[in-house]
């Protein structure tokens, strides 16, 4: 790389450091400045907010969004085999036969192991277990 | 995919399928000497696939794999390295509470991903090889999830593999944006045409991806924490066969490519090199903590490696190169492995939970005189003592440096393994000290994992006694 | 009788390595038999091989010692007239000085190693004079420095003690090591170090003045100096006195301090070769005879006076090989055995009977007292000043006439002996004036027991009668060329020491002279103090060698070579720390470590494709 062919990449660099800096000084210069009691809350749309933004919710709604997630993409390489079914012939359903397969072994896998349950854990082991300690 | 000879690729399809398998079993009961003896012997299965697969090679295998014998010959070497962890962890997890069952199966996946990286031969196939390999190895890591050092030990090294893999992706586009393809010849064969610059700069943001799983300097950082945090048996098989694959997938894309014909790469490569020499090395030097001195030294172990990547470029024949890197590879891994593993043995021996910190080593001589010896035999290998595998390697490395006159990087490795020998010894001189009389063992291990450790001791002593068959070996298939 | 030459050393090696083992076993005087005896029957050996010599040189080949190359080195003997002589001083002398030790040093805690000591320096001293081959010669010349070195520091306790053994031992190691020279140079000259070989070889190979030649015999000389304590090596003999004084008797008089002697005349057909060396050697002598006959002058320690003395008479003995006269210094050298261990012995028992008084001015008057002591030791000075009729007037009277005949600068060399016979004669009656005659200072609290008698008395006769005895040395030099030199010449030379004596007489028996006055007169207290001091050579080398050395050593004990190492140790320690911290353990400094080493290897391949 010529030091000719990064000038532009260099002027756009420094115009976009400039139009930041002009935009966030701009403001500090001409934005009036208050003390007041409701200056440092949270903006929500006029509303007052209530209670602690930090709101323990129970585990198993990241796992369920987590399964979601890995389904849901599998899901597109089905439609994928899918749209082109008849070029791919034996060998691409041969294929994604394995792929269901396994998909299939991790579903019994997960039900299983107690992943899709609720509340009250199934998974052996876990009964005798010491208790996670808290820390504080 | 017709006309395939499916035994070319059998180590792949026993280990997949083994997984497939394995997860079933799990879930149909959970049995943990159950699944600990099936994963055994499904990683022994793919080693000794190996030897049928030896008919149908050389083959490619779809674009992406390419059996040959430098894919089988690192196969069964990392098969077998599985199939050590696996051994010897059973003794580890012991009587952990919760589920052991999913520790082989990550095992065994991650010996997959290596095995893959064996095979690889386009980018594809070595990106897949990688984040197997490593997403089984976040949750190796962080498997003793009551502990603190472990999870903190998993999340720095998931955190940083994430930011590896994006300079290491990034370089597969640039790659692609450069010349097009992204298999291995078919990069050798562009370089030519290829715009040099962007070439260039992709092919050291992967080599910097790689460099971090390699943990070389600058990319090294991780490495104390996370051998620290890390399970022993599993340390041991990041840093054997983790760092093999990795390697080893490095040193054909390097070969095949045709690479090492970029000065401003060996450039690169040198100055790694010579810099993970010295700074593995020197952060190893005073440091108590013993798995943290081993993880310095793998630094500097990598860093040596290195140095073959460099010959090739100046050597006629990379060959030697290739030859050297191989054996000290073996030779590294066999090492390694045998290192963790009496450690996580000498730890339970010896009644705490991990040996930590040097003073804890403080007269294991007098009370378990066995398992000290052996780990004597591994620290005097890695340290590169003449009649064990790792003089025999240095030696390697050493005349393929020799025939590339890469005098720098040869004064540094000697300067490297003079430091070396300083903590190397250190060790052994704790071990030999005269002790409190404390009661003998508090646990013997089973017989498997000594079984396990006396193989690999005898096989470190074999390959550095009498290394002529392994050298032969080598020069036929690579 | 040849075959039973190895029993000659070998007696008393046994007796030493006998003693050795078992000497804390044994009582004193088994001790003492087995010490005197050895050696009493090595002499009676020396005196049946002495009553049956027909005249030629006597060979015993024991066995090979060491065989490397060309160097063949044999445990061998070579006994001629000059071999002999030598041994029958060894072992007579010896005898009668073991005799005296068993008296003198009685209820000494160390009794038996003392006698280890002796009769291993008797068998290192044999050696050194059998031995047919320089090496073997070497090998016996560095024991008797060893043995010497052991016995001057053998009261170890006292620290002075061993400071004289150490300085006595690395003087004359500084010798050593120019006669090693000497010995390479010699064997790659010749290809051999036999004596008689290397001789004869050297009669063909070197025409006169051969420098290397020259310079072989130069270097011999230097071991023939320090050894026999000769300018400028001399210093360490003054403080081997230290030492028992028997041993001062037959190691530092006698026997030892003459090997140098017996060195020069031994290899004298190579010094006859290089004539400058030769008159080095006639230099040395006259020098070293003067400076310390004033030395002797000015001590007042009855042992350092015979201790001067002795260097002042060695340098007779080089004046003598200097100017040719083999024989005569052959014959000095076994008179000044005689009267000079008479002297020590008669002064060790002075010193026995005085509760180990050493200094003259504290004595006084004992001519009555100890009037066995006396008379030995008015015989001895009579000796050693060579008055007419004694043992040293024969041979030093010969030495004289052969300087004032010598080629180069004779009269020079005369007036020198002639000056030195005088201040013998003068040093050598003040000790017995002061000693013996005028107020008795300290009484003697004991008389000497028949074992120190018996060795005194036999050495009185040798002492006055020794001269008569000659020695069978005429078939292993040259025929000196017997001018007879002029009357004055002989009447000055028998004259001198009779004056001596007389100045002697007036100054120290108080008749006319003080020498009190003398010696408070500035000038007089000035050259009192400075050859009191021995010319202050100590000081000299003190300031020359020691000091440098000492400065050297305290520069070198800091270890200022290791520190180099010290400092890579440093360094590698230091960059530990630094790259140690900067392993903190937070995941942000790891991320941003490895985000700048992208750039930096970005940096480095862009660099490098330029």
């Amino acid at each position: 790389m010529r030091s000719t062919e990064l000038l532009p990449f260099v002027v756009y660099f420094a115009a976009v450091i400039l139009l930041v800096a002009t935009m966030l000084g701009l403001s500090w210069l001409l934005g009036q400045r208050r003390a007041n009691k409701a200056t440092n809350m949270p903006f929500e749309s006029g509303v007052i907010s209530v209670g602690s933004s930090q709101i323990q919710l129970s585990v198993e709604f990241y796992l369920i969004a987590i399964f979601f997630v890995i389904f849901d993409l599998e899901t597109v390489f089905i439609f994928a085999w899918a749209i082109a079914f008849f070029e791919l012939g034996w060998a691409g359903y041969a294929a994604i036969m394995v792929f269901i397969v396994v998909l299939g072994v991790a579903l019994i896998y997960e039900w299983r192991s107690g992943a899709l349950d609720w509340g009250q854990k199934t998974r052996r082991g876990l009964e005798g277990a010491p208790p996670i300690e808290e820390t504080p | 995919m017709s006309g395939v000879n499916w035994w070319a690729i059998a180590p792949l399809l026993v280990l997949s399928g083994g997984a497939v398998l394995l997860m079933l079993l799990v879930a149909a009961r959970r049995d943990t000497p159950l699944s600990w003896i099936t994963t055994a012997l499904i990683l022994a299965a793919a080693a000794l696939s190996c030897l049928p697969a030896r008919e149908a090679i050389p083959q490619a295998v779809t674009p992406l794999l390419m059996a040959d014998s430098y894919a089988l010959f690192f196969t069964a070497l990392f098969a077998i390295c599985g199939l050590v962890t696996v051994i010897v962890s059973h003794e580890y997890l012991g009587e952990r509470h919760g589920e052991n069952e999913e520790f082989f199966l990550l095992v065994l996946l991650s010996t997959l991903g290596a095995v893959t990286l064996a095979y690889a031969n386009h980018f594809v196939a070595l990106l897949l090889g990688m984040e197997l390999m490593g997403v089984s190895l976040y949750a190796l890591i962080g498997y003793p999830d009551k502990l603190e050092l472990p999870l903190e030990a998993a999340i720095k090294y998931l955190v940083l593999s994430a930011a590896a893999s994006i300079t290491f992706v990034f370089g597969f586009a640039l790659l692609y944006a450069a010349v097009g393809v992204l298999d291995y010849p078919g990069i050798g064969a562009a370089l030519a045409s290829a715009d040099n610059p962007v070439l260039l700069a992709s092919a050291a943001m992967i080599v910097a991806g790689l460099g971090y799983k390699l943990s070389v300097v600058p990319f090294h950082m991780w490495t104390p924490d996370v051998y620290e945090g890390a399970p022993a048996p599993i340390t041991g098989f990041l840093a054997a066969v983790s760092k093999g694959a990795i390697f080893a997938a490095l040193l054909r894309w390097w070969m095949a490519s045709g690479l090492y014909e970029l000065p401003g790469l060996l450039t690169l490569v040198a100055l790694v090199a010579g810099a993970s020499m010295l700074v593995g090395n020197l952060l190893a030097l005073l440091q108590d903590n013993i798995k943290r001195v081993l993880a310095y030294s793998s630094i500097a172990h990598m860093g040596y490696l290195l140095i073959v990547l460099v010959a090739c470029g100046l050597v006629a024949d990379p060959h030697l190169a290739k030859e050297a890197a191989a054996y000290y590879l073996v030779a590294y891994s066999l090492t390694s492995l045998a290192a963790f593993t009496l450690l996580g043995l000498l730890s339970r021996a010896s009644g705490s939970k991990e040996l930590a910190s040097l003073d804890d080593l403080t007269g294991l001589f007098w009370r378990q005189p066995g398992l000290s010896l052996l780990f004597t035999v591994a620290l005097l290998s890695l340290a590169g003592i003449p009649l064990t595998a790792g003089f025999v390697g240095k030696f390697y490395l050493f005349s393929a440096g020799v025939a590339g006159s890469l005098w720098g990087l040869l004064a540094l490795l000697v300067i490297g393994s003079a430091i070396g020998l300083y903590y190397y010894l250190r060790m052994v001189y704790r071990m030999t000290l005269a002790g409190d009389a404390q009661p003998a063992a508090v646990e013997r291990p089973g017989w498997p994992a000594r079984l396990t450790c006396y193989g690999l001791v005898l096989a470190m002593l074999y390959l550095g006694i009498v290394p002529g068959p392994l050298m032969e070996i080598l020069r036929t298939i690579l | 009788m040849k075959d039973l030459l190895w029993l000659i050393p070998a007696l008393p090696l046994a007796s030493a390595t006998l003693l050795i083992l078992g000497g804390r076993l044994m009582s004193p005087r088994i001790v003492a038999a087995l010490g005197v005896g050895s050696v009493g029957a090595a002499a009676i050996c020396v005196l049946l091989t002495v009553l049956q010599w027909q005249g030629a040189p006597l060979e015993s080949q024991l066995w090979t010692w060491m065989q490397v190359g060309e160097l063949s080195a044999g445990v061998s003997f070579y006994v001629d007239g000059l071999t002999l002589v030598m041994l029958s001083v060894i072992t007579g002398v010896g005898f009668l000085i073991h005799l005296y030790s068993a008296e003198f040093m009685a209820g000494d805690e160390s009794y038996a190693r003392y006698f280890a000591y002796l009769n291993l320096f008797v068998t290192a001293m044999l050696t050194l004079v059998m031995a047919d081959n320089l090496l073997l010669l070497f090998f016996g010349w560095e024991g008797v420095g060893a043995c010497s070195y052991l016995l001057i520091g053998f009261w170890h306790f006292d620290a002075a003690n061993g400071a004289a053994a150490r300085k006595a031992f690395i003087v004359t190691r500084a010798g050593d090591a120019a006669m090693a020279l000497g010995l390479f140079l010699l064997f790659a000259e010749f290809g051999t170090l036999d004596i008689q070989a290397m001789s004869a070889a050297a009669g063909e190979r070197w025409e006169v003045g051969n420098p290397t030649a020259v310079l072989a015999t130069a270097l011999l000389l230097g071991g023939a100096v320090g050894k026999s304590a000769q300018l400028p090596l001399h210093t360490w003999l003054p403080d081997a006195m230290a030492g028992p004084t028997p041993v001062s008797a037959l190691i530092h008089a006698a026997t030892m301090v003459t090997a140098g002697v017996y060195l020069v005349a031994r290899t004298h057909e190579l010094f006859l070769l290089a004539p400058p060396t030769l008159l080095a050697v006639a230099i040395i002598g006259l020098l070293t005879l003067l400076l310390a006959a004033f030395a002797a002058l000015c001590q007042h320690d009855i042992k350092r006076i015979l201790a001067w003395s002795t260097i002042s008479q060695i340098g007779y003995m080089f004046l003598g090989l200097g100017v040719g006269a083999w024989g005569a210094s052959v014959f000095h050298l076994m008179t000044h055995a005689f009267f000079k261990a008479l002297l020590f012995l008669a002064a060790g028992a002075i010193i026995h009977c005085l509760h180990h008084e050493h200094d003259i001015r504290n004595m006084g008057g004992l001519r009555t007292r100890l009037p066995l002591v006396f008379i030995s030791f008015l015989i001895g000075a009579a000796a050693l000043s060579a008055l007419p009729l004694t043992s040293g007037f024969y041979s030093k009277d010969l030495i004289v006439l052969a300087a004032f005949e010598a080629p180069v600068a004779g009269p020079w060399l005369w007036a020198g002996a002639v000056l030195g016979a005088f201040l013998t004669a003068l040093y050598s009656f003040r000790l017995v004036f002061v000693v013996f005659f005028g107020r008795t200072n300290t009484l003697p609290d004991r008389q000497p027991g028949p074992g120190m008698a018996t060795p005194l008395a036999v050495l009185c006769a040798f002492a006055l009668v020794g001269g008569w005895l000659g020695v069978p040395v005429s078939n292993v030099f040259p025929e000196a060329e017997t001018g007879h030199a002029a009357l004055w010449v002989e009447v000055i030379s028998i004259g001198v020491p009779l004056l001596g004596l007389g100045l002697a007489w007036l100054l120290f028996l108080g008749r006319g002279l003080d020498a009190g006055d003398l010696v408070a007169s500035p000038p007089g207290q000035a050259l009192y103090g400075f050859w009191h001091a021995g010319w202050r050579v100590d000081g000299l080398y003190d300031w020359l060698w020691v000091k440098p050395y000492m400065g050297l050593a305290a520069l070198l004990r800091s270890e200022p070579v290791d520190r180099l190492y010290g400092a890579v140790v440093g360094l590698c320690r230091l960059l530990h720390r630094a790259l140690s911290n900067s392993q903190t353990g937070r995941l942000r400094q790891y991320g941003t470590v490895m985000v700048v080493g992208v750039i930096v290897l970005l940096n480095i391949v862009w660099r490098a494709a330029g």
